[in-house]
């Protein structure tokens, strides 16, 4: 099993025209995953690598049943390629766009809550399952096998690259992944790894989860409190970077709006606190992910079913 | 995200009708006339920095002469490492009450959010948890408007009535226009002023746009400092001329920011990965000379224009170039520009420390190319971080 995307998934690329999609398309291909059909308005009737071409989403699911989107778009063009696959009841979304502005990702992304819509993203690498060769994004880029083999563990990077070489640490240990998900490097995200925790835990073949954090945001925070709370309960290995910054000068303060909704939260330290208290086991060492991550898994296999 | 000076966003917000009191910018003293002056005055460092209040940089003066010399003494200033060049005069207000307000986006609960109180100020951040009663927050559902009776209520829980009361709701639901329309990141009004003679103005705005949004806003072009949201201080030389390096191709990115002193170029890669490689040799007490993230696959050209400048700091004895495994940035690209950029300075890899960690697209290639310029290349055979070891027990020759 997986979280997400598994042999059912059936893909479209909208902005599959594009110079940045030509090569995840043939990366994906290349990989094994199916892409049913591509939209770009205008280019309807055309192929791209095999793949037909419609003007409009709603053609693409009337041909082709599809039901998740890969949306590689540039930033003008994201919010109204998001609202088109939510219209035309698409319910995964990966955007893979950068440098959305934020009032379209406050607007796609409530629209996607509204219609209970699954976004990965904006600003995501995407998300792999690699027992089913499936990848949605530019995830592994042309070689998925050097970071990404079925296992048990689950992985949620903050960083896309860190997506791939936190991976890759979980091989290292002589695992493999369920799923591996970059969730975008914005603070304006539509699943956070509180949201995945919730997935990972009702999926089987995930024993442990493996996480990359950076400063900023109260993902960590949230994703605690969802640990306390008793609603992940498989071992979570946690590693937060870039603890340095919190010696370096702060930016400089621009107005007080910021401080009076997020408080204190987006420290490293901090971070590192929450998940500690809630169970998790959060590592100072990267390279710990797979000492720590033997342990736990070991520990697994004694446990009598 | 890039801030806007304080004129700048007065300026904005007169356009769009909200009262603000009469202004102008000056950077001598000698500009100052009984004009400017023919009601007391205040007088305010133009910095894009909060907190100047505090800082005292901001001064009232009744007299021409009182103002030239207070201009004079506020253009000596610098404020939180920012240097004075230019101050706003502004006319003073006759105030009765000093309110606050602010439109924001909520990034935990993904909308735009507007907290009003009638406790204006400096301290105001504080007020939230100490006294919430006296503070109104409220969330706005994103694709509608702020509607006039929802920016009558708020006003109105905050205990405002009478004509305050429907001219503070006016100048809401505009100051929420000014927020859409401006794509801002922030507004906000402290103090949003009621004075004496029951008028509301905004005598002090706070104005921060979305750069990733810039390019709709062909209107705002030279008024926003794009990237400058999360700067401590201006610009360094060396950060300029990176960010020229960074703005001649579109491919890729290379971010620079000066560290104060060091000893390690530091040429990483990879939001998460450099963040990573930062730690690992700061643990290992060694000291990194700048930060930088490349990655996006940059050009060779960027790759060496920033290696260049990584090298040019004074102080740099060493050279760490790491990333995590790429999904798309080309190691043969990274290390032609490498490479190039040694070439060009004339350092000898045989006697300056460098440790290269890369692996991902094109590795075989761009170990070739490493190992033949006689650099210490490591691909997935290490991890980042005993990479990172490997760096610092090189540098032990030299410093």
């Amino acid at each position: 099993m997986s979280i997400l995307i598994d042999i059912n998934t059936k893909m479209a690329v909208q902005g599959i025209t594009g110079r940045e999609a030509s090569m995840i398309v043939s990366h994906t291909l290349a990989y094994g995953t199916k892409i049913f059909a591509g939209i770009t308005p205008g280019k309807g009737g055309q192929h791209v690598q095999g793949v037909p071409v419609y003007d409009t989403v709603a053609e693409a699911v009337k041909e082709h049943d599809i039901n998740a989107s890969l949306i590689v778009v540039p930033p003008a063009f994201a919010l109204d390629a998001v609202l088109e696959a939510i219209a035309n009841g698409i319910k995964l979304i990966v955007v893979t766009t950068e440098n959305i502005p934020q009032h379209d990702a406050v607007k796609l992304l409530h629209a996607a809550r509204k219609e209970k819509v699954t976004i990965i993203g904006p600003n995501t690498v995407g998300l792999i399952n690699p027992k089913d060769r499936i990848k949605m994004g530019s995830i592994g880029g042309d070689r998925p096998e050097r970071c990404f083999v079925p296992g048990s563990v689950g992985v949620i990077s903050r960083s896309g690259g860190m997506t791939a070489e936190t991976s890759w640490m979980v091989k290292r240990a002589g695992y493999g992944v369920t799923t591996s998900i970059g969730i975008g490097g914005d603070s304006l995200i539509g699943s956070t790894i509180r949201d995945l925790l919730i997935l990972f835990e009702k999926d089987d073949e995930t024993e442990a989860v493996v996480t990359f954090s950076e400063p900023g945001t109260s993902f960590e925070e949230e994703a605690a409190k969802l640990l306390k709370e008793g609603g992940f309960t498989k071992p979570l290995i946690s590693f937060v970077a870039g603890k340095f910054t919190e010696s370096m000068p702060e930016g400089t303060v621009f107005g007080h709006a910021g401080a009076m909704i997020s408080g204190n939260t987006g420290r490293p330290s901090l971070k590192m606190k929450a998940l500690k208290e809630s169970g998790a086991r959060v590592i100072e060492q990267y390279d710990d992910i797979i000492s720590v991550l033997q342990s736990e898994l070991e520990a697994k296999v004694g446990e009598v079913k | 995200m890039g801030r806007m000076l304080e004129d700048v966003s007065k300026t904005i917000l007169k356009e769009c009708g909200i009262p603000v009191p009469g202004h102008s910018v000056i950077s001598n003293s000698n500009e100052i006339t009984d004009q400017h002056l023919s009601h007391p005055c205040v007088l305010k460092a133009l910095v894009p920095v909060g907190k100047r209040g505090k800082a005292g940089a901001i001064k009232f003066a009744n007299t021409v002469e009182e103002a030239k010399r207070k201009a004079d003494e506020i253009l000596e200033m610098t404020v939180r490492n920012f240097p004075v060049e230019k101050v706003l005069l502004e006319e003073k207000i006759n105030i009765d009450e000093e309110w606050y307000v602010s439109i924001t986006i909520d990034s935990q609960k993904q909308v735009p959010v507007i907290i009003a109180t009638r406790e204006g100020g400096i301290e105001v951040e504080d007020l939230v948890k100490d006294a919430p009663e006296k503070v109104v927050v409220f969330y706005i559902e994103p694709f509608t408007q702020l509607y006039p009776y929802q920016a009558k209520e708020i006003w109105s829980k905050l205990g405002v009535t009478g004509k305050p009361l429907v001219k503070a709701a006016a100048i809401l639901c505009k100051l929420y226009d000014v927020f859409i329309k401006f794509d801002c990141y922030i507004l906000e009004i402290n103090p949003l002023v009621l004075s004496k003679d029951e008028n509301v103005i905004a005598a002090a705005s706070v104005m921060g746009v979305d750069d990733a949004a810039l390019y709709r806003h062909p209107e705002l072009e030279g008024k926003v400092e794009s990237g400058s949201e999360r700067s401590w201080r201006p610009l360094t030389e060396l950060e300029k001329e990176m960010v020229k390096v960074n703005d001649a191709d579109y491919r890729g990115t290379a971010r620079y920011t000066e560290m104060d002193g060091g000893e390690i170029g530091f040429m990483c890669g990879g939001g998460g990965g450099s963040l990573l490689s930062f730690d690992a040799l700061t643990n290992l007490g060694a000291l990194p000379a700048n930060y930088t993230e490349t990655g996006g696959n940059p050009s060779e050209e960027k790759v060496k224009g920033l290696t260049k400048g990584i090298l040019s700091k004074k102080g740099v004895k060493g050279l760490f170039v790491a990333h995590n495994i790429t999904n798309n940035t080309q190691i043969d690209v990274m290390a032609r520009g490498v490479v190039e950029a040694l070439h060009e300075l004339g350092i000898n890899p045989k006697t300056f420390p460098i440790v290269v960690r890369e692996a991902g697209v094109n590795d075989e290639e761009g170990k070739r190319i490493f190992l033949e310029a006689g650099i210490t290349y490591f691909g997935e055979d290490l991890t980042i971080e005993e990479a990172a070891a490997e760096m610092v027990k090189k540098m032990k020759g030299v410093s």
